[in-house]
């Protein structure tokens, strides 16, 4: 009874205690509102990205199509046998208690990390044999590799086949039940119908696991991504935001191991618009026969827009080759032979002949050559006491512009050069866009072409400009390079009788009206001086170093040339034919160069490459005269 | 006091038979589960029976004009059936001959085995049939069934004299599947059939130049799933929509509308086990 006492309320000794514990009391309540009310949105937000992850997957590229809607680009689906690991992982834990089991059984001490490591390989390649006993394939899951996607891809469904067949895929789809944590997952691939055709355009893609949010939920949540795919040449890098397709997403709360628990949102990944490009493919696939095994490049384009109609580099590689992704061997076999190069935008060649029209028309500019001009071809021309020749070494004789230009005789051009120095031929090489990348919608275009003149020789440290330059400046030897597209731009300006083009890979038909048509400055030559230039270039056709190129009803100005460069210590030839067609009313520019890679090629550019051309000329006029 | 503890008599007693059920050794767990259906199909069975009878009193009271009607009718099915039974073998002969002269492997064959429907369970997650014949009529797991319309489902589960039918439009039935004159396969897949409306699935994976050309097609069984042989009709596609992703094109399947009520089916056997089915 007296014990009891020492509880009453009334005992002065509890009044002490009653203030602290009333304190404490609210002390703990607002602890309790502090994080409750206060802290809430932050425990919330922690609670968020401690339970939620983010997969992102990558919209499908767009395709990319001829000029006449045929399919150049598109995708194809990549079928793969996939096991979702939050679906297993009972399996997998069944089968640890199984591995650890056994282990105790075996030895005294467990190594836990290398039983865990066992059962998961474990149940992964169970499934696998089944799936193998279903195709009848007999493929083994690498340790390496599961390890790897514990550790860093928990979320992300585990391939175990990656490369099905619709066949397989079929079956699969079949024997596999609805709601098996192996499953069949479909990515995309890129797909090439015309194989190596247009490669250097088209270009190839590579894969990345760096994928635009493009809106998908989460943005705070630690994200997976699945491989996309980013343009690494050709249009395919130059236009890749274009051709990236919307990235879509899941996001899945998780347990406290990682893997997935519950579906909370979806996005649909959408995919990337379409390109339709200038490019005939079957003009292209003309010219890629007509060049055949030869080394160089093909260039054609519509006088009037700028479009490229062909663009052709030799050699080449297949596109689908490269997908989905490159083998060590096929990039080693492509790099031994030089296919990486596109030769078309990136060979760097010294124009030769077809070089010679700037020099007439520089020439002409500065009244130095007309009609009565006259030159006598002894086969060599002095220059201080240096002999230069003609390709005909027993000489042309006498021989009018037109003359010239048709048999490509070198001493009018030597001649004239010499008179108007190399500033003004250089100035006249510039006005056409030499020695500037053309800027079309290819990336890594050489910027290394070249139109020299005494100022750079001298910044280069080569020593004083001499005659010599000159002259060799003249008939497009000596120190200049040009791309072949450059040509084909300088041919294409020719025939509309201006001073520049532009190249472009876009076909836009819409915008061809008159006004939008490729316009520039006005070559600068009278009608009569113009005439004299196309009646050389037809005339070289007709009966000239481009006999070759002749076809029949069609009126074709042309220019061939065959210039030297050293490659590896050896000299080649570089053969070129360089025209533009119908010459009364033009509409297609071409240039094709070939190269010379053996010793006994002996090429030459009416030899070589004039046939060549006319096989695509003749083609391409089908093409216009049908469109 | 006396009257709680009556009340309480049938919730104690529930209570001891979960007890009882925890404690039974788990074989005998299994044996129950396993053997639940079996203990049910005589039920089943005998109700299927009944419902036969039933079917044969109600058609004895036929007028003798409908009988005869009816037999002239069947004659002339006959006659059709007849016909194509010829064709069938001139175009097996065929095959034979170009299987033999390209040195191709047979194509799988089948026995048929008909088999009354016992019971329909039909609801949102599953959609089956129950039949009357099981293994002791040598069916098997996975077995394709068809009627005369086309394909009903897959034998999911087999019994000593029953066996349970995976309808068509059940959530997890998939199979390969391709267009009636395309071999190209798609992927078909049962989508469950709501209340009061027609069985429906859906398909995948439908390339992306594939068009229905405003005409419905037909979806048929594609011999690359390994299960079904080739051109079985499935249903009809009324339209095809393009996947956001550009790869490929999805659409619906209208089914046949009497799947839900077929009263007969065949199963289909294969054959020879040892042809070689892989690919």
């Amino acid at each position: 009874m007296k014990q009891i006492q020492i509880f009453k309320t009334d005992n002065p000794r509890l009044f002490l205690f009653y203030p602290i514990f009333f304190l404490l009391f609210c002390a703990l309540i607002a602890g309790l509102a502090w994080r409750q009310i206060i802290q809430k949105e932050s425990f919330e937000s922690q609670e968020v990205l401690q339970s939620m992850r983010r997969i992102l997957n990558p919209g499908t590229r767009g395709n990319i199509y001829d000029r006449n809607g045929k399919l150049l680009v598109g995708n194809r689906p990549v079928f793969s046998a996939v096991a979702y690991l939050g679906a297993l992982k009972d399996d997998l834990r069944k089968e640890y208690y199984t591995c650890v089991k056994l282990a105790k059984q075996k030895h005294s001490k467990i190594d836990f990390n290398a039983v865990r490591k066992e059962a998961r390989l474990n149940v992964l390649q169970r499934h696998l044999d089944t799936i193998n006993s279903i195709i009848g394939r007999n493929e083994k899951i690498k340790l390496k590799d599961l390890e790897r996607h514990f550790s860093q891809r928990l979320l992300l469904p585990f391939p175990l086949i990656q490369d099905l067949s619709p066949e397989e895929y079929a079956r699969l789809t079949e024997q596999i039940p609805v709601d098996a944590p192996i499953q069949l997952f479909t990515d995309s691939a890129r797909y090439y119908p015309y194989g190596p055709a247009a490669a250097h355009v088209l270009g190839y893609v590579g894969t990345t696991l760096n994928i635009p949010e493009d809106g998908v939920p989460g943005k705070e949540l630690t994200t997976f991504s699945l491989r996309g795919k980013v343009g690494k040449a050709g249009m395919e890098a130059f236009f890749d935001e274009k051709l990236q397709g919307t990235s879509g997403g899941d996001v899945w709360k998780v347990d406290p191991v990682g893997y997935q628990f519950q579906h909370v949102a979806h996005k649909a990944a959408s995919q990337g618009a379409p390109i339709i490009t200038s490019i005939d493919i079957d003009l292209q696939l003309t010219a890629e026969k007509a060049l055949g095994d030869h080394t160089g490049a093909v260039v054609v384009l519509d006088v009037n827009t700028g479009e490229v109609l062909t663009m052709v580099s030799h050699p080449t590689y297949d596109l689908n080759e490269l997908t989905p992704f490159i083998p060590q061997a096929t990039y080693e076999a492509i790099n031994d032979k030089g296919a990486w190069l596109n030769r078309a935008t990136q060979g760097l060649y010294p124009p030769g002949s077809p070089f010679k029209l700037i020099t007439t028309i520089a020439g002409m500019k500065a009244n130095l050559i007309d009609e009565h001009t006259i030159t006598d071809c002894k086969g060599k021309h002095y220059v201080g006491n240096r002999a230069f020749h003609c390709d005909r070494r027993s000489g042309h004789g006498l021989l009018n512009v037109e003359e010239s230009i048709a048999k490509s005789c070198n001493i009018l051009f030597y001649q004239t050069s010499l008179d108007i120095g190399n500033m003004a031929l250089a100035e006249q090489a510039r006005e056409f866009g030499l020695g500037e990348p053309t800027g079309i919608e290819i990336p890594f275009e050489s910027s290394h072409t070249l139109v020299p003149d005494s100022d750079w020789k001298q910044n280069k440290q080569l020593g004083k400009w001499m005659p010599g330059d000159t002259t060799n400046m003249s008939i497009g030897q000596g120190y200049l390079l040009s791309t072949p597209l450059q040509m084909a731009c300088f041919m294409a300006s020719l025939a509309r009788g201006e001073t520049r083009t532009y190249p472009t890979l876009i076909h836009a038909p819409e915008n061809h009206t008159q006004s939008s048509r490729q316009k520039s400055s006005p070559i600068g030559l009278s009608q009569e001086q113009y005439q004299m230039l196309l009646n050389g270039m037809e005339k070289a056709t007709l009966e000239g170093t481009a006999r070759r190129a002749t076809l029949s009803n069609v009126r074709i100005a042309s220019k061939t040339g065959t210039s030297q460069a050293w490659y590896q210590g050896k000299r080649r030839n570089i053969a070129w034919h360089a025209g533009f067609a119908p010459a009364d009313n033009p509409t297609i520019a071409i240039v094709v160069m070939v190269e010379e890679t053996e010793d006994d090629n002996n090429y030459g550019g009416g030899r070589t490459t004039s046939p060549i051309a006319k096989k695509v000329l003749r083609k391409a006029l089908l093409s216009k005269t049908s469109s | 006091m006396g009257k709680s503890s009556v009340h309480a008599r049938p919730l104690v007693l529930l209570g001891c038979l979960l007890l009882i059920w925890w404690f039974v050794p788990p074989f005998i767990k299994s044996f129950v589960q396993v053997n639940f259906f079996e203990l049910q199909a005589p039920a089943w069975s005998a109700a299927s029976h009944l419902k036969d009878l039933q079917l044969y009193w109600s058609l004895r009271n036929h007028s003798q004009q409908e009988l005869i009607e009816a037999g002239r009718d069947l004659a002339r099915l006959n006659s059709a059936y007849e016909l194509s039974r010829q064709k069938e073998a001139a175009l097996n002969k065929e095959i034979e001959h170009l299987e033999k002269m390209l040195n191709l492997p047979p194509l799988p064959n089948y026995n048929y085995e008909v088999a009354r429907v016992t019971r329909r369970d039909i609801n949102q997650w599953w959609q089956q049939l129950v039949i009357r014949k099981g293994k002791d009529h040598g069916i098997i797991e996975g077995a394709p069934v068809v009627y005369a319309g086309g394909v009903v489902g897959r034998i999911q589960k087999v019994f000593k004299n029953t066996a349970i039918v995976e309808l068509i439009s059940s959530p997890n039935f998939r199979i390969a599947a391709s267009f009636e004159g395309d071999r190209r396969p798609v992927i078909y897949q049962g989508v469950g059939t709501p209340a009061f409306s027609n069985p429906r699935g859906i398909i995948h994976n439908v390339p992306p130049d594939y068009t229905t050309e405003s005409t419905p097609k037909r979806l048929v069984t594609s011999r690359l799933g390994g299960t079904f042989p080739e051109g079985l009709v499935l249903g009809q596609v009324d339209e095809l929509k393009a996947r956001s992703d550009g790869l490929f094109q999805e659409g619906k399947v209208s089914l046949p509308q009497n799947l839900m009520s077929l009263s007969e089916v065949a199963i289909l056997i294969p054959l020879d086990e040892d042809v070689d089915t892989t690919i």
